[in-house]
């Protein structure tokens, strides 16, 4: 086995499949340049500089990293890919020093000090970000006012979630209408969009979409960079999974269980009875989507084996409700996985001892 | 007729590279050709019958079997017998091979061939035929007298011709069996007459032209031999004897016999027309050759040659193969003999390697859905990396059959057949 990469190159087979895992990286880094964007929109030069800021502290740290194991791994992609998670992770006006401390703290400490891409056992951004709430808990739950729905810059107001949260206790209502209760803005596009889309779809199947949801899910609504721009985060997924580049059974999983609890139980409302939970509302904020298709479903840090996958994702949907619907804080989604990354061995020891059970051989 | 295909796993071979069919032309002699007596890594190494400097003709006798695995191995060219040595063979072992340099007439060429009545021959005659003209199974490289008497011992076994070409190049066999059906079935029939087999399947294409299976069809049902022909899907690597059984729902595939339409024509015209396994049907081709074709080339020529004779290389090519992409060996240099194994000679552009610096696992899970034994190639290399072979041969590692579709899936370009061959290597020394 003490051959030169060389001789190892020569030896069949000759042709490979399209994929590389640098590939891999760089396509779904690309994919987040729209999420980007779209968050530049909505909130202008604070989101700017702090994709910026995340993405050039992470490839430093790379750098450091390489310098250190005299590796040179900048070309696979992996450090932008976690300098951008982390970026999409924070509130838009973050001091500069928390996204470079997450950065840091994700590419040196979780995965260079384990021996680099492919034997960190937690994923890297989201342990970063973890890391970020625990030292900057103040700066990390500061969230502003897209520009649009505030008419100028830097106006604070709390995210929907966390909003929906101070609620529980108190009033008999329904989160929306709390919401609305609140004087919490309304914008024109959603007004427009909720009025067409009752008009013309849902009046004929005599239902009616309440204002607000269209609010959600474009990003006019104060929430993390990569929170608001819900509709490009959808679309870079359906990139990775139509490439089939993640492992479809972690998000498929994860999202189901989670809307179904959230569904069954409730965002957390006294107004919510059983069964009728505000399962939309639960999965259009706190960076679900974002966390289930490109941090729950990464590769290093997540089960092998379709069985394994699915345990994997059903387990990380159950904890983030339970983390968001009796915890302390709004961002229960990325301990969930954190927790679940930690019994990734156990999940597929657990998976393969079931397959042999049944008869067939691992 | 529906399409059999084996279970799990696999590679998918949609993009064939193109390839214009048309009647098989006679690569040039070679003006040195170099014979390697052995074609098999377990074989024992025929005795040469010639000394150097002798004068030898055109399909005589170089040398003679000597045991298992070992087959009589003729001269492609007339000429003089120049050096016996020991070389590298391009299947990466040793063996003696003697190089004859062109001088003289030529028997064989040109000369219309004799055609024998084989009909009247019976089992015992086939037999020495088979082996005093040293035809090999092209696929192995195993002498077919052997492989067909151990078969006539157990009856009750089920041939299978199989035409199945599952990479992206060789069509070889389909090309033979579209133009030369006639003397496979012939082939066959004279196999099946040796070894006794319960049944014969012709396995094809399942995108097969009709235009070959029609006669192909005709021909069948002339033949008085119990011969079916069944499709089977395009998907690496269903050629392999596993694939093949599992796509016939036949557990055992020890109780296939499996063989070529080259293999089936070579011994067609060793019963027929009297003539040696000196000749061989390769394909040249690849992403860096002008003009792939197919060559029927003598035995011992260099592949360089061959390239030649189809235009030469069109850029640069990174890898030179012989045999398939995905179990094929890199030529050492463009010197390197054809054999009687030697079933294609492919330049590889950088765009069809896709080659990659090797890096660590990610756990993407690609091998896993590559394989088609149901194996978990990255928990057996994290396994063997870590020094447990033990475990590694529980977890499965001994049936691994180096197909090579773990490491073409692999996103990080983990040699994982390499690591698989070589433990396996090591406990038979164990």
């Amino acid at each position: 086995m003490n051959c030169t990469k060389l001789e190892l190159r020569s030896y069949p087979p000759f042709i490979h499949d399209w994929k590389t895992s640098a590939k891999a990286a760089w396509i779904c880094s690309a994919t987040l340049v729209p999420v980007a964007l779209w968050s530049s929109v909505l909130y202008g030069r604070i989101a700017i500089v702090t994709w910026l800021t995340a993405v050039a502290a992470a490839l430093v740290a790379e750098a450091a990293a390489s310098a250190l194991t005299r590796r040179w791994t900048l070309g696979d992609g992996s450090a932008v890919l976690t300098g951008l998670l982390i970026a999409a992770a924070m509130p838009p006006g973050a001091p500069w020093y928390v996204p470079v401390a997450s950065a840091a703290f994700a590419i040196l400490i979780v995965k260079a000090a384990f021996g680099g891409l492919g034997a960190n056992w937690m994923n890297p951004a989201l342990a970063g970000v973890a890391f970020a709430y625990a030292n900057w808990p103040a700066h990390m739950r500061e969230y502003v006012l897209p520009r649009f729905v505030a008419g100028v810059d830097g106006v604070s107001a709390a995210t929907p979630l966390t909003f929906a949260k101070g609620l529980a206790g108190g009033l008999d209502i329904k989160v929306m209408d709390a919401l609305r209760g609140a004087s919490y803005p309304l914008s024109a596009i959603d007004g427009a969009v909720t009025g067409f889309l009752n008009d013309s779809l849902f009046s004929r199947l005599s239902a009616r979409l309440p204002d607000g949801y269209i609010d959600l899910i474009i990003g006019f609504k104060p929430g993390a960079l990569g929170e608001s721009a819900l509709l490009a985060v959808a679309l870079g997924s359906i990139v990775l999974v139509s490439l089939r580049l993640i492992k479809l059974e972690i998000p498929l999983a994860m999202l189901a269980v989670f809307g179904l609890l959230a569904r069954l139980f409730g965002t957390g409302l006294p107004g919510e009875g059983f069964l009728a939970g505000d399962a939309m509302f639960a999965m259009s904020g706190g960076s679900l989507l974002l966390v289930a298709f490109y941090m729950a479903a990464d590769p290093v840090s997540s089960p092998v084996g379709r069985g394994a996958c699915l345990l994997y994702g059903a387990s990380i949907g159950a904890l983030s409700f339970v983390f968001r619907r009796w915890g302390a804080f709004t961002e229960g989604v990325a301990y969930a996985v954190l927790v679940m990354n930690v019994t990734v061995p156990f999940i597929e020891k657990a998976a393969t001892g079931l397959r042999l059970k049944r008869g067939r051989v691992a | 007729m529906r399409a059999r295909g084996f279970k799990r796993g696999g590679v998918p071979v949609d993009h064939r590279a193109p390839f214009k069919t048309g009647p098989i032309e006679n690569a040039f002699l070679p003006m040195n050709a170099i014979v390697q007596l052995r074609e098999h890594r377990c074989a024992v190494e025929p005795i040469p019958v010639v000394s150097v400097g002798q004068e030898v003709r055109e399909g005589q006798l170089l040398a003679r079997s000597a045991g298992k695995a070992s087959s009589n191995v003729h001269s492609p060219i007339p000429g003089i017998v120049r050096r016996i040595e020991t070389t590298r063979t391009p299947g990466g072992f040793d063996s003696k091979a003697i190089l004859v340099s062109l001088e003289g007439s030529f028997s064989m060429l040109g000369k219309r061939p004799e055609r024998y009545l084989w009909k009247s021959l019976n089992k015992a005659d086939i037999a020495h035929i088979v082996q005093d003209k040293g035809i090999v199974r092209v696929s192995s490289g195993e002498p077919l007298y052997e492989i067909l008497s151990e078969r006539s011992d157990a009856p009750g076994f089920v041939m299978v011709v199989s035409a199945l070409e599952m990479d992206p190049y060789r069509r070889t066999e389909e090309e033979l069996l579209a133009l030369r059906a006639e003397d496979v079935v012939d082939g066959c029939a004279i196999a099946a007459r040796m070894a006794l087999p319960s049944r014969i399947v012709f396995a094809v294409d399942e995108r097969i032209e009709p235009a070959t299976l029609e006669p192909l069809r005709e021909l069948a049902a002339r033949s008085e031999l119990d011969i079916a022909i069944q499709r089977f899907r395009r998907r690496f690597p269903q050629d392999l004897p596993g694939q093949i059984a599992e796509a016939m729902d036949i557990v055992d595939p020890g109780t296939l016999f499996i063989i070529e339409p080259s293999t089936l024509v070579a011994l067609h015209e060793a019963v027929v027309s009297n003539k040696p396994h000196i000749e061989q049907y390769v394909y040249v081709g690849g992403g860096s050759i002008k003009r792939p074709a197919i060559l029927k080339a003598r035995i011992g020529a260099p592949i360089g040659d061959l390239i030649e004779e189809c235009g030469g290389f069109s850029g640069h090519p990174e890898t030179i193969v012989i045999g398939g992409p995905f179990r094929g060996r890199a030529a050492a240099d463009l010197d390197a003999p054809v054999t009687r194994t030697t079933r294609a000679v492919l330049a590889l552009s950088p765009e069809e390697t896709k080659s990659a610096p090797e890096r660590p696992c990610v756990r993407c899970g690609d091998c896993v859905d590559a394989c088609p034994e149901g194996l978990s190639p990255y928990r057996l290399l994290k396994l063997l990396r870590s020094g447990r072979p033990d475990e590694a041969l529980a977890a499965g590692l001994g049936r691994c059959s180096s197909c090579g579709s773990c490491s073409y899936a692999c996103r990080s370009r983990i040699p994982l057949v390499r690591y698989f061959d070589e433990a396996r290597q090591n406990e038979v020394r164990r």
